[in-house]
């Protein structure tokens, strides 16, 4: 069984790897997007690295729920609803939402996906 | 497809790898000055093997794009009259696509090694299956190898 050091240091392997950056830069606080400048179709190559990596399957939008933005009952004027911080948390038992509950701009959610979001992903995945 | 980069399939075993020939001319229309086979479209020819193998699965019935091109480099050169054998593995598949793997060498001397993605192309984007595009399909995988004369 894998230890959470272990668990880690693959999961920056795996986003090193889909992003074509150095392991050292990819720390666990590092925003995908923001920081490691990843766009839409490296979340999904993100996936394939963990799916591989873990020998875990991570079905459609169970790790990056896109229907956050597509679904207008979760978001209004810029703005993730009640409705939609509940979905997010339904989605993402893992994620910390408490800093985003304060400022819930839709423009925010890219910034819940870190590189520690993974590493909690994966544990949750794992059962630890 | 505008460019037809693969001549002929030599293996395809659907969900897992295949293997494909290319077929090196110095006729080929977009060659321009350079002595060699332009790195591009070797990559392009691995794609265009991967782009198969991956619709090989759904039966041929859907259409695929590159996602992603997650490394690539080219540590050889293909001439005219050379061939470029063009293996493809599966490393990862989902239901969007399939992660692969794939290089190119000629008699053993790797000219091209390329990590990528290729993706089913969304349902609303489509090509309508016409009878014309349907004929086109099926003649271009009796050409190449993978459909006998016949087949439907």
């Amino acid at each position: 069984m894998l230890d959470e050091q272990q668990i880690v240091a693959k999961v920056r392997t795996c986003v090193a790897t889909a992003l074509g950056k150095d392991e050292d830069e990819v720390t666990q606080e590092k925003v995908l997007s923001r920081d490691l400048e990843a766009e839409s179709i490296d979340y999904l190559d993100i996936t394939f690295q963990l799916e591989k990596a873990f020998g875990i399957t991570i079905q459609k939008d169970e790790l990056f729920p896109q229907k956050i933005f597509q679904d207008d009952a979760f978001v209004k004027d810029g703005v993730v609803t009640p409705k939609g911080v509940a979905y997010l948390r339904e989605k993402l038992p893992f994620a910390d939402l408490s800093g985003f509950q304060r400022d819930p701009k839709v423009a925010r959610v890219p910034e819940l996906f870190t590189v520690g979001l993974l590493v909690n992903y994966v544990k949750t995945k794992l059962g630890r | 497809m505008r460019y037809l980069l693969v001549d002929r399939f030599l293996e395809l075993e659907v969900g897992r790898r295949a293997v494909a020939r290319k077929c090196v001319s110095r006729g080929e229309r977009f060659w321009k000055d350079l002595p060699e086979y332009p790195a591009p479209l070797v990559l392009e020819a691995l794609l265009q093997t991967a782009g198969h193998l991956t619709r090989a699965a759904l039966g041929f019935k859907r259409s695929t794009m590159l996602g992603k091109i997650e490394s690539a480099e080219f540590p050889g050169e293909a001439l005219p009259g050379d061939t470029i054998r063009l293996e493809v593995n599966i490393v990862g598949r989902r239901p969007e696509g399939n992660l692969c793997e794939g290089t190119a060498d000629v008699d053993g001397r790797v000219v091209g090694r390329a990590r990528f993605l290729i993706l089913f192309m969304p349902p609303d984007r489509e090509p309508v299956a016409t009878p014309y595009v349907l004929d086109r399909r099926r003649r271009f995988l009796q050409a190449v190898g993978i459909k006998k004369r016949g087949d439907s």
